[in-house]
């Protein structure tokens, strides 16, 4: 009683480093997960109730998850990292992060579906496009852009949003589209105009600017077509959604096993289930499109074969990144 | 001067003090390792993953930041806005608190409680309130336009206004205590020797007054650069370091530069920090009599009156309208778009958010008695006992109000995401180090609210407590304790609304398994889901007045007569 109070201090004091001890010991997938919260929740639930296998999820954004499992290399923490643009997934192979597997499918995953040596897999697929404010474009008289060169018109001055090519996966896309299409040295010089003419801000993740335009912040956005049918279209705001016709970029969204995580076994269950029939019809809520050709595609949604689309290299784009980025913000000061 | 010799004597003396008591040494020495670990050691792997390039030491990260305007323009962008904020902020907290402290303005309970309502809010929610009201799409925009013509809420103007709305009320809670402190006689007294009431203002009021202006803003300075939500939300294309900084790591998985622009920010609030601590606050006019002060003057002239009141009114009106704003948006079916109201955004937010909800009510729950037990002992050693290091313990545990939020999320993963000397678990992803990260940087509040009730009770009470034969223990817990629980309580309160409202730093370390009201409502924000945002930005101010009432009632029920305690400053 007497050494009550400095024994409680201290007592309160440790407790942190013995509740640290603390690990649980019940099997439970840990997954990285790149989709927002709300969807990832929705393909997750419907995992969990399939198979009965718990799942623990953390959302962060591509870049985040690349961040977070280097920093883990030597004591990764969870098993599967779950969608993401593919050329964060690539990134990480290239660093020796990814453990190779090649999922069970009733189909055949094409070559730009997958790693050549299969440390990473697409599972659904979305083309850059533009979503445009309808209310707005009517009040300056202009169609909604169909080619590139479009966003240069005057009528869209100061009036396009996007997200910075280094923090977003989409914008990065957009990017390397340019670079692939006009070299780049031409495509920084086309984006120095665009950025001083046209650019109203840059957002920090790839959807930000379609409720911008919906809202009539801007009357442009640019992001992947899935995202502006499910988060602009068919929210209800006034958005039209165009492609520009030269040909335009797209996105695998990328699923991998983490090299050393703590339960490949069933985290390749996971893998192989989100490309069964099931599993990729529920990407019709989401309007993603789906690689497993029995799937069935969303109301409204585009297959990549509707729209004009350039061979676009995803390999290519993703071990230059660092190189391309650099060469922007040297260029563009942002 | 003391003499070496006597020196080398009192340190024996202490020395042999502390040996007579060895838990006191231990729990010393248990204190010293806990913010080695994760106060200073956090910071030190910010500056050596700076300078380290491919594991070798490097100064092209600092190299690079000085020659790309990329990254100087932000640092250059953080200046100007802390310097603006400081500046606006300042004249606010002044004008309010002269308001109430000098004029017979009615209702100033009322005021008083309006002006620091922002301090228990999340500080984004006046971001958040601004684009409600003043985007392009905001509520008054059309308004506004008529009258200023075209203009953008996001950019240097946005922020330095919702800014000065989220961080004035910081200097005015500075400047009230300061200027409550001055008598009010000396103004009348040069009154009644025949000078004017400008003459008065000017070569008595403000002089009396400088340190607490300096310092007020000083500590706006420090909050305005190193504030996170704000700039996320509304900054447009004005870059500014706290955000670039994260973007760096999270957006370029760039750790190295990351910690570099942080390193970037941490100077300019650290050299304000000294210079509040140890230059303005040593500078104090400010006298305590013992007699009751805080009396106002009689028969002020309108052209004082008038625009101390317009301040209180109009800052008043803003306070309303802002709040008032988020909570009509929260009920707007597709804010912008359709305003039909409806209660379908509650409905959602307690779907994807309820998880959200109890993470931030358990963690902030379980740190938060943590972090008052803690600071109130620091406190207890630093004022009471005799130690050697308790200067190093007294600054080492202030430390953390200087660093920004930023700096201490880069600095806990990188700290903890291995196991180390200091440290042998890994805590990244895991409930623990966001708990832990909240009582560390919570703790000059609760220190700080020890120290100020400790200076309220004469030592001489627990001497005489100690030479009828108690020992330390006996005498903290018996006679100490009691006495300052009141303060204790107020300590909790706000470290509580702390906890609760974090955001700058919290954002580098929360994990899918554990995650926070107020990174749930920036995700909201950032898809501009701004119904979604405002309900839930309301539920989170609801739980902080709920736990705040709780903590009244039972400060009630402790102490009779118990006095709050001034958390800043």
């Amino acid at each position: 009683m007497k050494r009550a109070i400095f024994t409680s201090l201290l007592v309160a004091v440790f407790v942190l480093s013995v509740f640290a001890t603390g690990q649980t010991a019940k099997k439970v997938l840990h997954i990285y997960d790149a989709f927002d919260t709300a969807e990832a929740k929705y393909y997750i639930d419907a995992f969990e109730k399939e198979t009965g296998i718990d799942v623990e999820f953390v959302r962060m954004s591509s870049g985040e998850v690349l961040a977070r499992v280097e920093a883990e290399a030597a004591n990764p923490q969870a098993s599967v990292w779950h969608a993401g643009s593919n050329t964060s997934h690539i990134n990480a192979a290239s660093k020796g992060l990814l453990a190779p597997y090649k999922p069970k499918t009733d189909f055949k995953l094409t070559g730009k579906l997958r790693a050549e040596d299969w440390a990473w897999t697409g599972f659904y697929s979305g083309a850059i496009g533009f979503v445009s404010n309808t209310n707005l474009l009517k009040e300056k008289g202009v169609k909604a852009p169909s080619s590139w060169d479009d966003l240069l018109n005057p009528a869209f001055a100061k009036n396009v949003a996007m997200a910075y090519p280094y923090t977003s996966g989409t914008a990065y896309t957009t990017y390397a589209t340019l670079i692939q299409m006009l070299g780049l040295e031409k495509a920084l010089d086309w984006w120095e105009k665009f950025d001083k003419q046209s650019i109203f801000q840059y957002t920090k993740s790839g959807t930000g600017c379609i409720p911008m335009a919906g809202l009539g912040e801007v009357t442009v956005g640019i992001a992947f077509s899935h995202d502006i049918l499910a988060k602009g279209v068919n929210k209800g705001y006034p958005v039209v959604m165009t492609f520009p016709e030269e040909g335009t970029g797209y996105e695998i969204g990328g699923l991998s096993l983490i090299k050393g995580g703590p339960e490949p076994e069933l985290g390749k269950k996971f893998i192989d289930w989100c490309y069964t029939v099931r599993a990729q019809n529920l990407f019709q809520k989401y309007n993603r499109l789906p690689v497993n050709p029995k799937a069935t595609v969303g109301k409204g949604s585009l297959t990549l074969d509707q729209v004009k689309l350039i061979d676009y290299n995803h390999i290519w784009a993703g071990t230059n990144k660092k190189k391309f980025i650099k060469a922007w913000r040297d260029r563009i000061g942002k | 001067m003391i003499k070496p010799g006597r020196k080398r004597q009192e340190i024996i003396g202490n020395l042999r003090l502390i040996c007579k008591e060895p838990l006191l040494l231990v729990s010393i020495l248990a204190i010293f390792y806990f913010l080695l670990t994760f106060v200073v050691s956090p910071i030190y792997m910010v500056i050596k993953t700076s300078l380290i390039v491919d594991k070798q030491f490097d100064l092209s990260n600092y190299l690079a930041i000085f020659s790309k305007r990329y990254y100087f323009q932000p640092f250059l962008n953080s200046m100007i806005l802390g310097i603006c904020t400081a500046s606006t902020g300042t004249l606010l907290g002044f004008a309010f608190a002269y308001a109430i402290t000098r004029t017979p303005i009615p209702f100033k309970r009322f005021f008083r409680l309006t002006a620091t309502f922002p301090i228990i809010s999340p500080p984004f929610v006046v971001a958040l309130a601004a684009i409600l009201l003043f985007g392009r799409s905001g509520s008054l925009t059309p308004i506004v336009k008529i009258i200023i013509g075209e203009y953008s809420i996001y950019g240097l103007g946005g922020l330095v206004l919702v800014e000065t709305i989220a961080y004035g009320p910081i200097a005015f809670l500075v400047l009230y205590g300061v200027l409550q402190a001055i008598d009010p006689a000396l103004e009348e007294a040069a009154m009644d020797l025949g000078a004017s009431r400008a003459k008065v203002f000017s070569t008595v009021t403000v002089p009396l007054a400088i340190p607490g202006i300096a310092s007020a803003w000083l500590l706006v300075f420090i909050e305005s650069m190193a504030d996170f939500g704000n700039p996320m939300i509304i900054s447009g294309d004005f870059r500014v370091l706290s955000v670039q900084a994260f973007l760096q790591i999270t957006g370029m998985y760039d750790l190295s530069r990351g910690s570099t622009l942080a390193i970037l920010l941490l100077t300019p609030t650290v050299t304000a920090f000294f210079l509040q601590k140890y230059w303005v606050a040593r500078k104090s006019y400010v006298t305590v009599t013992g007699r009751p002060t805080g009396a106002t003057i009689k028969g002020l002239e309108w052209y004082v009156k008038l625009p101390a009141y317009a301040t209180c009114l109009l800052f008043t009106a803003i306070i309303f309208l802002f709040y008032g704003m988020v909570i009509y948006g929260s009920f707007q079916k597709l804010w912008g778009v359709d305003a039909t109201l409806t209660l379908k955004n509650y409905v959602e937010m307690f779907q994807v958010g309820k998880d959200y909800i109890f993470d931030s009510l358990t963690l902030s729950t379980l740190a938060t008695p943590i972090t008052g037990i803690v600071g109130m002992f620091v406190a207890f050693l630093v004022i009471r006992k005799k130690f050697i290091g308790r200067g190093l313990m007294e600054f080492v545990s202030m430390l953390t109000f200087a660093v920004p939020g930023t700096v201490v999320g880069i600095g806990y993963i990188l700290a903890f995401n291995q196991r180390s000397v200091l440290f042998p678990f890994v805590l990244t992803g895991t409930a623990w180090i966001i708990t832990t990260l909240l009582i560390f940087r919570n703790m000059p509040v609760g220190i700080r609210s020890g120290i100020a009730a400790l200076q309220q009770i004469d030592p001489s009470i627990e001497e005489a407590s100690t030479d009828l034969g108690a020992d330390s223990n006996k005498t903290f817990r018996k006679i100490t304790l009691p006495m300052i629980a009141p303060a204790f309580f107020s300590g909790l309160a706000f470290s509580f609304v702390k906890a609760m409202t974090a955001i700058s730093a919290i954002i580098f370390v929360v994990s899918g398994r554990w995650n926070l009201i107020t990174v749930a409502i920036l995700g909201f924000v950032d898809n501009s889901q701004y119904a979604q945002a405002a309900a839930m930005s309301l539920l989170l101010i609801s739980i902080v007045l709920v736990a705040l009432g709780i903590i009244q009632v039972m400060v009630g029920r402790i102490g009779k007569g118990a006095r709050t305690v001034s958390i800043v400053g």
